[in-house]
């Protein structure tokens, strides 16, 4: 029965994470924690609250922003590992812009909208360098985002250490390596006006963002040669498409998402620079990219899952004592055991035809 | 000034140890055609459990033996994932690089608990009689750890097997011709195993540099990028033997400068320090050197008749 070899062929990313999951409540009975304590704290952080909910949807926010940039990438057989990079140098250009004094008093909004504007330029042309390297000189991609992502990480450490560029003016021995806080005006309007949730406008913007990003990849000619590209990139230049303007733009353009979630994070929640910012949203984030199988309901669905999870996993930390390394291991071994069975996917998705 | 180079020639050394291990290592795959963006969790697996071998054993020498078969499992598993299963090699080494991150905090913390800086037994220096006394070369060359030397005999013993055993032209056959090769008789499938087994045998004995030779504790994610150093160490070494390790030394160099230049009262930002052995990779990957010309087939899975 086709109908069915295809549903099992979607089940197996389900599969890798209901078994992902398994194998991580095995370790906390393993560690000697009380399982049913661990999963109570785990629901309490992510679903508990108000709070815990705004709170755990502005993270799946972020994860859908650097999985729709991995994807529309992807679609040009691009593998975009820099999200962390881009989310840092995003927050740093967002944190200069809405720390000018002349911005936070614009109105019409472009007090908020400068600095996320910034931060997505800033993006994009930390995503565009791994482009251009890749067009000129040949460079793998995963090699220069992954290294562009260190230099960007450490670029946010440099900010905040020094008072000539982002550092708060050090007014004491014990003044934190830290910007200033963002003017009010600058921050994200809040969704609800309640103040009990976090819950801010990021939402919206990212549920455009994916319609766009769907119907760009859909329907559009961009995302026509995308693919063509990414399926054959000799024959796609051939048939004269721009092959290095496309390749460029696709990282370009997943750079730039990467640095408008460093702006939402920054102007949504966070409201200062601080070192270590991005926090590993960017390797999160390219998780979700990966299992949505190039699909942007799947990414939003998988940023849905690992911004609870993400969530839980801190609670759980603080309130069960099981350290939250435990979703990275969930991760990895959701990525690796989905990366496995590709093979038996294609097979399956054959037999389907 | 002649100290002040004698220790920084030293110290160069003892940071290139690990990448001159790992790329050596990885280069053997790489020239089969195998991939490991793993690299950087096989070396913090390793990096963790001779550590903690070390730890429960109070025998250093045990502790390197628990870092190579710890490395050695994870690379048996990314060669059945990338060989048989044909696996995208560079999603499974991120998935790798996450898996081992968080594995090795959790275990670290629940084994050691949350801030432990306990130290474990580590690894001698070595001060090799009559020539540790030399005034320069002596503190340059000849106080290191004894994985130091070890090390360079096993880089030495790669560059043989890769340039002048029949092994080695099996490696590089399945890495630029694996259709070629497969016909000519040469089982591609099991060399390129047997290749990653050799990084992960090596990888396995940079994570024990780190944590037994040279830190002498445990700390998370202490290998911090060093995997994708070497990984860069090889494109810019041209995938030969003798220009990754002068890439690894001169990363290596970069790295002693963090420490050496504030030690000389020459005051440069400690961030840009930092960032100077990936700016160094990032320009070294974007081929400043020249043209680069990587195996034929790497990362490209091999399929008999298709």
């Amino acid at each position: 029965m086709p109908g069915r070899r295809r549903l099992m062929a979607l089940s197996i990313p389900f599969a890798a994470v209901a078994g992902s999951m398994a194998i991580g409540l095995l370790l906390i009975a393993i560690s000697g924690k009380s399982v049913p304590d661990t999963i109570e704290s785990f629901l309490d952080g992510a679903f508990g609250t108000a709070f815990a909910v705004g709170a755990s949807i502005n993270r799946a926010v972020a994860l859908a922003l650097i999985g729709l940039g991995f994807i529309l990438a992807a679609r040009a057989n691009l593998t975009n590992v820099g999200g962390e990079g881009q989310i840092a140098v995003g927050g740093i250009a967002a944190t200069a812009l809405a720390l000018w004094p002349p911005v936070a008093g614009l109105s019409l909004g472009l007090a908020v909208i400068l600095p996320l504007l910034a931060g997505t330029l800033a993006g994009a042309f930390w995503g565009g360098i791994a482009g251009v390297m890749k067009v000129r000189f040949g460079t793998n991609e995963v090699i220069s985002t992954l290294l562009l992502g260190f230099v960007a990480l450490l670029m946010v450490y440099w900010c905040v250490q020094s008072t000539a560029l982002l550092r708060q003016p050090q007014t004491s021995s014990s003044t934190l390596p830290e910007s200033l806080p963002i003017p009010d005006s600058t921050k994200l309007p809040s969704l609800t006006g309640d103040p009990e949730s976090p819950l801010h406008i990021g939402l919206i913007l990212c549920l455009l963002l994916a319609l766009a990003t769907a119907i760009v990849l859909q329907r559009s000619t961009f995302g026509l040669r995308l693919r063509a590209i990414g399926l054959n990139e000799l024959a796609a230049r051939r048939a004269g498409m721009p092959g290095s303007i496309l390749l460029v733009a696709a990282l370009g353009i997943a750079g730039g998402f990467g640095g408008l979630t460093g702006a939402i994070m920054l102007q949504g929640e966070q409201f200062y620079l601080k070192a270590g910012f991005s926090s590993g949203y960017g390797f999160d984030g390219l998780v979700v990219g990966l299992l949505s199988r190039g699909s942007t309901l799947g990414v939003l669905a998988g940023a849905l899952f690992f911004g609870f999870l993400r969530s839980g996993g801190i609670s759980m930390e603080i309130m069960a004592g099981v350290p939250s390394a435990l979703t990275l291991v969930i991760q990895g071994l959701i990525v690796i055991a989905v990366a496995g069975s590709v093979i038996l996917v294609e097979k399956l998705e054959a037999g389907a035809r | 000034m002649e100290e002040t180079l004698a220790i920084f020639i030293a110290s160069t050394l003892r940071l290139a140890m690990p990448l001159m291990l790992a790329a050596s290592g990885e280069l053997v795959s790489e020239r089969a055609g195998v991939l490991n963006l793993s690299l950087e969790g096989m070396m913090l697996t390793a990096a963790f459990f001779g550590a903690l071998g070390s730890w429960a054993t109070g025998n250093p020498y045990l502790g390197v033996g628990c870092a190579v078969a710890a490395a050695l499992c994870m690379s048996a598993v990314q060669a059945w994932l990338s060989v048989n299963l044909r696996a995208n090699q560079l999603v499974v080494g991120i998935g790798f690089n996450i898996l081992a991150l968080g594995a090795t905090t959790l275990l670290y913390r629940i084994i050691f608990g949350g801030l432990s800086r306990e130290e474990i037994p580590g690894l001698p220096k070595l001060s090799v009689p009559g020539l540790s006394d030399l005034p320069f070369a002596g503190t340059a060359f000849f106080q290191q750890s004894v994985i130091v030397y070890f090390g360079f005999g096993l880089i030495l013993l790669i560059w043989w097997m890769l340039n002048q055993t029949s092994f080695g032209l099996a490696v590089r056959a399945v890495g630029d011709e694996p259709r070629s090769a497969d016909k000519a008789g040469i089982p591609v499938a099991r060399t390129r195993w047997l290749a990653v087994l050799i990084t992960g045998a090596m990888a396995g004995m940079a994570g024990a540099f780190i944590s037994i030779a040279d830190i002498h504790t445990f700390t998370e994610n202490m290998t911090n990028g060093a995997g994708y150093l070497a990984l860069a160490a090889v494109i810019f070494g041209g995938w030969n033997v003798g220009r990754t390790i002068a890439a690894c030394l001169l990363f290596g160099a970069a790295t002693a400068l963090q420490f050496q230049l504030p030690a000389m009262g020459i005051n440069v930002p400690t961030a840009f320090l930092l960032m100077l052995p990936y700016l160094l990779a990032l320009l070294a990957v974007a081929g400043v050197v020249g043209r680069l010309d990587p195996p034929t087939a790497l990362t490209l899975p091999f399929q008999r008749g298709k």
